[in-house]
């Protein structure tokens, strides 16, 4: 089967902030599994596709969900005209025929769910499908990459301990503000002082994590704010729409929040 | 007979027998007789013939209930003010009012009345007036001491209060006291924070209980750092708004800034809170007092407030437009030592604000030269001492009891010195270190232990003053409560106070356990019954990770056949989830100590209905929650946690459970919203609430009626948000008040004490299906 559909043309932009093309490289030399750590919007899922285009390889990727058994992963029988037929899932696919697999926000899928990718992260390099009897021995170009949120955990979601362990991890945080600033202004298309006023200003959501956000504003955030005044909004507004009402619907938190920002304005 | 007598107009044609007999019995009483004499005159000039008559009336009800001069002489007076066009109605209602709270509460408290109707008048209007008379006799009845207690404070009641305002705060008085004349005097002599509370809550609208939350959320995005903000005593009869006082690392801020309303509060919080925390962030260590005077610590600090707000400026510019509105000292005026001080703020926080005076530049000058050091705080000391000086020697005068800060969300300054151990204000200071550090005000000490003596016990208000642990346990909520007779809710009326559960011998009820082996087992089958967990496989489902064999055939067939298939052949599996979390209410007041015939104790029983309960809910892996309650009056209810949620059933909790002991009563609406409270963020989809009670609610203070309709409040409360509650009860004379508080269906009586244990699991089963 033909993976090209799954391959990226172009280089999808990311600016590093640490190690983690090296560290990304060589667990893919080794073909390690990986896990991203990180808050929402700070660069997981664009990471992931430029080490992909990066490595040339093809990037399938599962958004998890509460909802997805083992099944939807691994592949099913369908009833068609003839009699049943088999139809690999996305994972099986990958496993298949080598590609980066990219199960993105884990842990939202049961915990039973998760326990199908463990062959396939230590040694045996193998994805057993017991309904089709066979055992998929993995493409050398296969390997998996998880992403995980920690700011979600909580007792009922949380990674088995059986599982996290499997992994090696690259922590991923909201970039240093001149590091930010440069992304947004590259990304959004702004001026360097609208792209620095507005890491001001995430920075103001940010510091209210914990105090009343679960998270602060990402970067993706910011990015949408600059798109919105390149495509003319005042920025009072773009920030309101763009920031404030999005991340919280307590009415105590949004008036703070509206009057830090107002704080950080010339 | 007075040789005056004959000039006063005498009404000629109505000169009946009462007001010769009014007239007779004045006129013997020489030192008053001018006074009637006058109000008599002014009377028959402005007010007709009947007028008159019923006024005579209304004046002889007083002299026949024995008012006395005093009493007479304001009555006289409220006459002589009286406004002509309001009618004489009035005067007559104030006169009839009179004698009767006369007649219950004495002849001063009469006087202090009528001598304070044209307050009342003033503050509430005309036609609010018949119902404050109403009051005030109400009020001579109930609680006769307190008449002159409330006419002397009415102003600060009335200020901002109307009259429907008025009747609460009086029932509220004469219930929170429940019986206790020096604590109705107390609470009206606005010594109590409940009085205060309820006299201010309308006053105010926007306060710091209403901003709290939102100006913390602004300070910590400011900065990041979470600002531990705290409430300042309440400054009734101040005449100065307070300022923000900040002692590091609190911030105390004013419960309210008088005057400023809606969202110009809610500003003024985020300024004030903002500038305190710029003091944290951005100043030194505390300056040294020394030998500084007066004008020169106002200087300093009035230089420190720039420093940090020029700093917090340089972050976070958008702060300029936040303060801006507060600087309204002009460039003109008298340059007296507090204006000028207020210009000075103003030219060093806005340097572009033109203001020609020497001083006033001098000041912003060195401000300027020394911008390249602003981050050092000495510099505030330096500048502040040399203006200081410069000040002295303009000769103007400088009044450091009435100075306050300028503008109004800068704070008190005091924070920002160390006033060493010797200086008078270093006391003041300390006191409010020390009752900072208390996060949970309690209103009792100050109601029950204010001292006899009336200027120490205003001391003890205008200051905060450091408190001794409260022996009653902790106070953890305060809930409202439903007042039948006035059909309305009280705010935080009563107190919810966590009492360390005594530790009994878990042996006791093992033993206990161990002799009801067979209802155990009974109940561990229930449990096996219903364990957690088991999956559940679903068949012909549209999704699935596999096959339904049987539907997939007839799906093969329909094929073949040529027709359509159905499309649902998977099967799928579905873990059988438990979603519930139960707290156990456990009422363990005097009554429970009624022994059995088999010689146990009601409470012992409901100490194994409990235990073997909890085994099972153990066994099951609900989350429970085991609360035990008994209260002693509105101010003391006291709840035991014999198991939280949050920790596993083990032998702590079974001591904790055998530890329980019966005494005082049920107050069971607080309990409810208590249990309300404490299951709240369970996070299962159903929530219960089970209430093990031997009878009906009661308790020292509070009509029974009162409080099963407040606990049926609280139930209905708790069904609102979605949390069940169901009663059981072991008296069968309690099943009438049960089943009110929470409804037939939901309440089971358990005649025969002995079976508790056993139907109290057998529902626990029974709700838990449903």
């Amino acid at each position: 089967m033909n993976l090209d559909a799954y391959r990226i043309a172009d280089e999808p932009f990311y600016q590093p902030t640490g190690d983690e093309i090296a560290i990304f490289t060589a667990a893919f030399s080794e073909r390690l599994p990986v896990m991203l750590k990180g808050p929402t919007g700070c660069g997981k899922t664009r990471f992931v596709e430029h080490m992909a285009w990066r490595l040339g390889k093809p990037l399938i990727t599962v958004a998890a969900h509460e909802d997805m058994t083992a099944s939807d992963l691994a592949g099913r029988f369908l009833l068609d005209p003839g009699g049943t037929a088999w139809h690999d899932g996305p994972l099986t696919q990958a496993v298949r025929f080598g590609a980066i697999c990219y199960l993105d926000e884990i842990v939202e899928a049961r915990q039973d769910t998760t326990v199908v990718i463990h062959p396939l992260t230590d040694a045996r390099r193998i994805l057993p499908l017991e309904k089709r009897n066979e055992i998929v021995a993995a493409h050398p170009d296969f390997q998996l990459t998880i992403s995980y949120n920690p700011g979600y955990q909580s007792a009922i979601k949380d990674l088995k301990e059986s599982t996290k362990q499997r992994f090696l991890a690259i922590d991923f945080g909201y970039p240093a503000p001149a590091v930010e600033a440069a992304i947004i202004s590259r990304e959004a298309g702004t001026d360097n002082a609208l792209a620095g006023l507005l890491v001001a200003i995430g920075e103001r959501s940010r510091n209210l994590q914990g105090h009343g956000l679960d998270e602060g504003a990402s970067t993706r955030m910011l990015i949408h704010a600059g798109r919105l005044v390149r495509a003319g909004l005042p920025l009072q507004l773009a920030v309101r729409s763009s920031i404030v009402l999005p991340i919280t619907d307590n009415p105590d938190i949004r008036d703070a929040l509206s009057a830090a920002i107002e704080a950080c304005l010339p | 007979m007075s040789p005056d007598a004959a000039t006063i107009v005498l009404p000629t044609l109505q000169q009946d027998a009462p007001t010769r007999r009014l007239h007779a019995l004045m006129r013997p009483r020489e030192t008053t007789w001018p006074l009637f004499r006058a109000t008599w005159d002014g009377l028959v000039a402005r007010f007709g013939d009947d007028e008159i008559a019923c006024w005579v009336a209304g004046m002889l009800r007083l002299v026949d209930v024995n008012a006395g001069p005093s009493c007479f002489v304001a009555f006289w007076s409220l006459c002589a003010t009286h406004p002509a066009d309001d009618g004489i109605a009035p005067l007559i209602a104030a006169a009839d009012a009179g004698a009767e709270i006369c007649r219950h509460a004495g002849a001063p408290a009469a006087t202090a009345a009528i001598a304070a109707a044209p307050t009342a008048r003033r503050l509430l209007g005309l036609p609010a007036m018949p119902r404050w008379w109403q009051i005030m006799e109400n009020l001579a009845r109930e609680a006769p001491e307190s008449v002159g207690t409330v006419a002397k404070h009415l102003i600060e009641i009335l200020t901002a209060n109307d009259v429907d305002d008025f009747g609460h705060f009086v029932a509220a008085g004469l219930k929170a006291a429940a019986g206790s004349k020096q604590r109705r005097l107390n609470f009206f002599a606005l010594q109590d924070e409940l009085a205060r509370r309820l006299i201010e809550r309308p006053a105010a609208g926007v306060g710091f209980a209403e901003t709290e939350a939102a100006t913390k959320a602004f300070v910590t995005s400011l900065w990041g750092v979470p600002p531990l903000l705290r409430n300042l005593p309440t400054d009734l009869g101040q005449t100065q708004q307070r300022r923000v006082s900040l002692a590091a690392p609190l911030i105390r801020m004013p419960a309210f800034y008088r005057g400023v309303e809606g969202d110009a509060a809610r500003a003024l919080y985020k300024a004030a809170a903002a500038h305190a925390q710029a003091h944290l962030l951005f100043g030194g260590p505390r300056f040294p007092v020394g030998t500084l005077k007066p004008l020169q610590l106002a200087l300093v600090t009035l230089i420190e407030d720039a420093r940090v707000e020029t700093l917090a400026m340089r972050q976070l510019p958008g702060l300029r437009r936040l303060w801006a509105p507060y600087h309204v000292a002009q460039p003109n005026g008298a340059a007296t030592a507090p204006m000028l001080l207020a210009r000075l703020a103003r030219a060093l926080f806005d340097p572009a604000h033109p203001d020609d005076d020497g001083f006033v530049g001098k000041g912003r000058a060195m401000f300027q030269a020394a911008q390249s050091r602003i981050a050092d705080p000495t510099l505030s000391r330096e500048i502040g001492m040399l203006l200081g000086n410069d000040l002295g020697q303009m000769r103007v005068q400088f009044n450091a009891r009435t100075y306050v800060v300028e503008p109004l969300y800068r704070d008190d300054g005091l924070g920002l010195w160390d006033f060493g151990d010797s200086a008078p204000t270093s006391k003041e200071t300390l006191e409010l270190t020390v009752s900072a550090a208390r996060t949970e005000p309690t209103e009792a000490p100050d109601s029950r232990d204010a001292p006899a003596d009336p200027n120490a016990a205003d001391d003890a208000i205008a200051r905060a003053r450091p408190v001794a642990a409260d022996p009653r346990g902790t106070v953890v909520a305060r809930y409202p409560e439903w007042d039948q007779a006035y059909g309305i809710e009280r705010p935080d009326w009563t107190t919810v106070r966590e009492v360390a559960a005594r530790r009994g011998d878990p042996r006791t009820i093992e033993h206990a356990l161990d002799q009801a082996q067979m209802l155990r087992n009974r109940i561990a089958q229930l449990v096996r019954g219903v364990r957690v967990g088991r999956p559940v496989r679903l068949k012909r489902q549209f999704d699935g990770h596999d096959f339904d064999i049987d539907a997939m055939i007839d799906a093969g067939i329909s094929l073949r056949m040529k027709r359509d298939a159905e499309p649902r052949i998977f099967r799928a599996s579905a873990p059988q989830h438990r979603d519930l979390s139960v707290l156990l209410l456990i009422d363990i007041s005097q009554s429970t100590r009624d022994r059995l015939a088999s010689g146990a104790s009601i409470l012992d029983v409901e100490r194994l209905a409990v235990a073997v309960l909890a085994e099972a809910m153990d066994a099951l892996g609900d989350p429970f929650c085991l609360l035990a309650f008994a209260s002693n009056g509105r101010d003391d209810v006291q709840v035991t946690a014999v198991k939280s949620f949050a920790e596993p059933y083990r032998a702590d909790c079974i001591g904790r459970l055998a530890g329980l002991s019966s005494g005082l009563s049920t107050r069971l609406g607080t309990a409810l919203r208590h249990a309300g409270a404490s299951i709240a963020p369970a996070r299962t989809l159903r929530k219960l609430v089970i209430v093990l009670t031997d009878g009906e609610p009661s308790d020292i203070d509070t009509a029974q009626t009162d409080l099963v309709e407040d606990a049926r409040r609280a139930a209905a409360g708790l069904r609102r948000r979605g949390i069940d509650s169901f009663g059981v009860v072991l008296d069968p004379g309690g099943i009438t008040a049960a089943s009110r508080i929470f409804g037939r269906g939901n309440t089971m009586l358990v005649p025969r004490v002995e079976d508790l244990p056993g139907q109290l699991s057998g529902l626990y089963f029974r709700l838990a299906r449903r």
